[in-house]
């Protein structure tokens, strides 16, 4: 080491400006790359140990009350695999939760008593009051976080027709559920307040069986519904331990995936970066490397000289971006929180720095030792005296006497085609960057230019308002809000909840799916017929288009033809669609289908429900104003939409500027004699920043357009890949090729500026100088 | 010309022996009578004074009070200080002096290739002191050749294409350049197979040649060469002098620093740089083959100014 040490510190001092900008796009990579593996290392654990402090059950069923019997216990905690179960009463409601993040929130809760001793799903309170009012809850905490509900704050369920008004005492945090995505949530009231709404909600009270088991959940559920089917007792919810945890930590997943996928497009650029300086530098010291051979140095010496400096400064940087990260660790923390419904406290990670330090340091070393293994054969005498190999040109590119053309203009060619290395780097840095760029645009497109496709690709059927009529007004209602001019259309349409084979699922039924907005049918078409179903990808595999399925609710048991599969984000693909006349068979009573008002401008909506509330009032249940939650649910997505694109934009001009730097630092030592010859014969410093500028920027412009316009095919599949993960099959985001050519020219005009801006110490070069030097 | 403040060396008297008239090297005005042989007929007037036949020269550069100094952290080095200098159209002027004397250095003050510390050059009517760096080099592309010791042809490039990188900076006439490019090429002996090659696989004097042509491709006002000949063997740096002579016998105006005193033969007026100063200022007359009258006028001169 002793014998190199010199030699690494001749090279850390002669390009330090190269070294600082590889280890600063090797810092933005071991940050990425950390705050993925610390997400992924503790957000599970975290989970599971939760999950087991908690003493959470495996699976979670409710039956109703008045259909459970006293051994059904007994029954459960006898079948195969079962450790343990407990049961516990529970008040099920298909509730709307108002001023839920400033709109109204469709929500399937469950209502149970705070203070009943549980063995099992325990509740870890984190705060709470000190003392409890009548109308006390306990908000679980995503409820509480992702709702904007503190202590003290009211919130109100809607029930039907009566609303609930509570006082948050406490917020808890459990395992149980969690999140909306599971379409179903907790709500814990203390003892009296619970026994009061309990017999209000008689019929709706329901007995939750929590059961533990060692084995398979897959194979104990099917016993359990076996169980329940065999005895005649519906279910009413399930709930299992595997399909919680994939629906509490999909965002965080995401999120893995995404850091995991730019810290490796960054990682390809870093180390496009060291093999481009590797083998300039090796060009640019031929000689020294010659006198070194001869004065005894091995080869196996001089590459350490030229490769370790890169692996300190690799070494260095990711252990400054793996400390850095925990700057930022804490609030991606608390955004995921948000999501995840339960609180980690994201910690120090040996093991995420050891793999940021041993991934980055591994791949640095294996493509400097390929760039730099060349030294081994290099000759002595013939470094010394510059025939080592590269410094001379080997074809006289445009041959300014036969090429037709102006000199300079010819020359700019000459140039670009002279450095052939350079302009492969660049060309495949800005190729590749500009993927994340084409990435970022789409998505700015999509969320905040034409929001209804992303929105649209996460919800289901969105009409501007959603009317509930009393069933003896429903036709009146209709036809009258028919009849108004503001009103484009009506659409009778139902949301609820059926058991297929045993799992619940969300229904939708319309009365003419023809006229829905909607775009949830990927696969085949949707039900048009009595007898016809469309089912979620959760049952693509088990169902094909034209199979029959049996479905029961209750007493009634219809068959179906499948007719095409739909997509949901927020059921896991837990869902199906029915015609209005098909969902009324499996029901005994008639149906009161609320009815989805779509305007003839949007804008109309707080007019239109404030119109619909004066005139109807006792006619309606409720009237929802279904705009204002999608623009809610919008600027949540438009505000970390625009972050996102504001960081990748941000992201990918500092790697622009640090791989232009290092080119254009590269060209200006290689070329400096160069440079200097044209000064002397009367070249000016504007036309050699041009001969400069223009040697290199057409590679990258090349790029970036052959990127933007390739991004109309890449991006797509892209988009489909990470909708595909959170259960949209079918996306529908579009690829706006003028979007994409915006970014790119804003892309290339930053490359310019950078060019400029970087080429400037041309102008400090003095011709004499420059010559005198060599 | 001598340095008001320098002794009067017998080297200077000996050149004032040769001369028609003396008297006028001291004018500061453009044009002046200097003291030549009548073969250095190619100047602008001929009059007649006393019978004798005299040639008035016209003032291609001149320098007043040139100072330059090169500054290294806090200690400061003064290579020349008060230094007035004419250099005339027409001439081959030879600057000589011992290592680290400043004849590089002066040379390419006058070629505004370097700035000097203080005083004012000016080169054909213009105060070339006064011109920011791009105005230099625009000035430089149309007024100067340079020829390097080491010869810096841009090694990507072949011959041709390394002069017609030069030719393209003052004409957009490509055919022309090319043409007149060819003619240079001919001119210093390059066939047009080499003129195809890269400067790496020439001989050194094939290289320096083809530097020449590049320097005069733009038929600039004086030709800097910088000791052309430093990295020659000897037949190489016989061809390359002998393109200079062909050059200044064409009238080109000819500035060239050199320690080699057969390369020193080839000029007709000599400097001599010592102290920061022109010690010495010796007219040679116009170069002919072996002769040794004028080959003993340089020696003498050399002596005198102690080389």
């Amino acid at each position: 080491m002793g014998k190199i040490k010199s030699q690494i510190m001749y090279n850390l001092k002669k390009d330090k400006g190269s070294y600082i900008s590889f280890g600063i796009v090797v810092l933005i990579t071991a940050i990425m790359l950390n705050l993925a593996f610390v997400l992924m290392f503790q957000v599970d654990k975290a989970y599971d140990k939760k999950f087991g402090e908690l003493n959470t059950a495996s699976i979670n069923v409710t039956v109703p009350k008045f259909q459970n019997t006293d051994t059904l216990i007994n029954d459960i905690k006898a079948l195969n695999g079962v450790t343990d179960a407990e049961s516990r009463e529970a008040v099920f409601a298909e509730a709307v939760v108002k001023d839920f993040r400033a709109t109204d929130f469709s929500m399937n809760t469950l209502f149970y008593n705070k203070d009943e001793y549980r063995n099992m799903n325990r509740l870890d309170i984190k705060e709470e009051k000190a003392e409890i009012a009548e109308n006390s809850i306990y908000l679980p905490l995503y409820v509480a976080s992702f709702g904007e509900f503190g202590l003290d704050d009211e919130i109100v369920y809607e029930i039907g027709n009566t609303k609930y008004t509570f006082k948050v005492s406490g917020v808890a945090e459990e395992m149980q559920y969690g999140n909306y995505g599971k379409g179903l949530m907790g709500a814990y009231l203390p003892e009296k307040v619970y026994e009061k709404f309990a017999n209000e909600y008689s019929e709706q009270t329901v007995v939750e069986y929590s059961i533990i088991t060692s084995g398979d959940i897959n194979a104990l559920q099917n016993d359990i519904s076996d169980l329940l089917e065999e005895k005649g007792i519906a279910m009413i919810t399930s709930c299992d331990r595997i399909s919680t945890k994939d629906t509490r930590t999909m965002v965080c997943n995401l999120i893995i995936l995404v850091l995991s996928a730019f810290a490796m497009i960054i990682l390809l650029v870093s180390v496009f970066l060291c093999k481009f300086r590797i083998s300039n530098s090796i060009e640019e010291d031929m000689v020294n490397m010659g006198v070194l051979k001869a004065l005894g140095y091995t080869g196996g010496m001089i590459i350490a000289g030229v490769i370790l400096p890169y692996l300190m400064v690799t070494v260095f940087a990711s252990m400054l971006g793996v400390a850095v990260s925990y700057g930022i660790l804490p609030s991606l923390g608390e955004l995921l929180t948000l999501q995840a419904g339960f609180s980690f406290g994201l910690v120090f990670d040996i093991k995420g720095l050891i793999c940021v330090v041993t991934i980055l340091a591994v791949i640095v070393a294996f493509f400097t030792y390929t760039a730099a293994k060349r030294i081994r054969k290099l000759q002595p005498i013939n470094a010394i005296r510059g025939n080592g190999e590269g410094k001379s040109a080997k074809k006289n590119y445009f041959p300014l006497d036969e090429t037709n053309g102006k000199t300079k203009m010819l020359l700019v060619l000459k140039q670009t085609f002279s450095n052939g290395k350079q302009n492969i780097l660049l060309f495949g840095v800005s190729f590749v960057l500009t993927i994340l760029v084409a990435f970022a645009s789409t998505m700015f497109y999509n969320v905040i230019i034409e929001p209804d496709n992303f929105i649209s690709t996460l919800s289901e059927e969105m009409p501007q308002i959603i009317v509930s009529p009393n069933e003896q007004y429903e036709e009146t209602v209709s036809d009258e809000l028919k009849s108004n001019s503001e009103i484009k259309s009506i659409l009778k349409y139902t949301v609820g909840t059926i058991n297929i084979e045993d799992t619940p699922v969300t229904i939708f039924a319309c009365e003419d799916f023809g006229r829905v907005s909607n775009d949830l049918c990927y696969l085949g078409e949707n039900p048009n017929e009595k007898d016809e179903i469309a089912l979620g990808s959760a049952f693509e595999g088990k169902y094909n288009i034209g199979d029959s399925i049996e479905i029961q609710n209750g007493d009634i048991s219809c068959s179906y033809e499948v007719t095409g599969f739909v997509q949901s984000v927020n059921y896991q693909g837990n869902v199906c669609e029915f015609s209005l006349e098909g969902y009324e068979g499996l029901n005994s009573e008639k149906l009161v289908p609320t009815l989805y008002v779509y305007l003839n401008n949007a804008a109309d909506t707080e007019k239109i429900v404030k119109e619909i509330e004066d005139n109807y009032g006792d006619k309606i249940i409720s009237v929802m104003n279904y705009q204002k939650m999608t623009e809610t649910t919008q600027e949540m997505y438009s505000g970390i939409t625009s972050v996102i694109v504001v960081v990748i934009f941000i992201l990918t001009i500092l790697i622009v500027l640090f791989v232009l730097y290092i080119v254009i630092k590269t060209l200006l030592v290689q070329q400096k004699q160069e440079l200097g010859i044209y000064k002397a014969i009367g070249y000016s410093n504007k036309q050699l920043m041009v001969q400069m500028i223009g040697s290199f920027l057409p590679s990258s412009v090349a790029a970036v357009l052959l990127s933007s316009v390739l991004g109309l095919i890449y991006v797509p599949q892209i988009n489909q890949f990470i909708f595909q993960t959170i259960g949209a099959i079918k996306n529908n985001m579009e690829v706006s090729f003028v979007f994409l050519m915006i970014f790119a020219l804003v892309q290339i005009t930053a490359n310019l500026i950078i060019s400029i801006l970087l080429t400037k110490p041309i102008k400090k070069i003095s011709a004499y100088a420059l010559i005198k030097e060599n | 010309m001598i340095n008001k403040k320098m002794p009067v060396f017998a080297a200077n008297q000996a050149f004032f022996k040769d001369a028609t008239i003396s008297s006028v090297l001291f004018t500061p005005c453009k044009q002046v009578l200097v003291a030549d042989t009548l073969e250095n007929s190619y100047n602008e007037t001929i009059k007649s004074n006393g019978g004798k036949a005299v040639t008035m020269k016209e003032i291609l550069i001149s320098a007043k009070n040139l100072k330059k100094e090169f500054c290294t952290g806090e200690t400061s080095q003064t290579i020349f200080e008060n230094l007035d200098i004419d250099i005339y159209k027409g001439d081959f002027t030879i600057i000589m002096g011992a290592s680290g004397a400043g004849k590089s250095t002066l040379m390419y003050s006058l070629s505004g290739m370097d700035r000097p510390t203080n005083g004012s050059i000016v080169f054909s009517d213009e105060e070339i002191t006064k011109y920011n760096d791009d105005e230099l080099a625009v000035f430089r592309r149309k007024n100067c050749g340079f020829v390097f010791q080491q010869i810096y042809l841009l090694e990507k490039m072949s011959l041709m294409d390394n002069v017609l990188t030069a030719g393209a900076l003052c004409s957009d006439n490509k055919k022309e350049v090319i043409e007149r490019a060819k003619e240079l090429f001919e001119l210093v002996n390059i066939p047009e197979i080499t003129q195809k090659k890269f400067s790496t696989q020439v001989s050194g004097g094939e290289a320096q040649r083809a530097g020449i042509v590049r320097a005069v491709i733009n038929k600039p006002s004086v030709v800097f060469a910088d000791e052309p000949t430093g990295a020659l063997n000897s037949n190489n740096s016989a061809a390359v002098l002998n393109v200079f002579t062909k050059l200044h016998r064409e009238g080109q105006s000819i500035i060239m620093v050199t320690h080699d005193k057969k390369t020193a033969l080839r000029g007709n007026r000599v400097l001599y740089v010592r102290d920061g100063q022109i010690f010495g200022d010796c007219a040679l007359g116009n170069y002919v083959e072996s002769d040794n009258e004028r080959e003993r006028k340089l020696d003498e001169f050399l002596t005198e100014m102690g080389w």
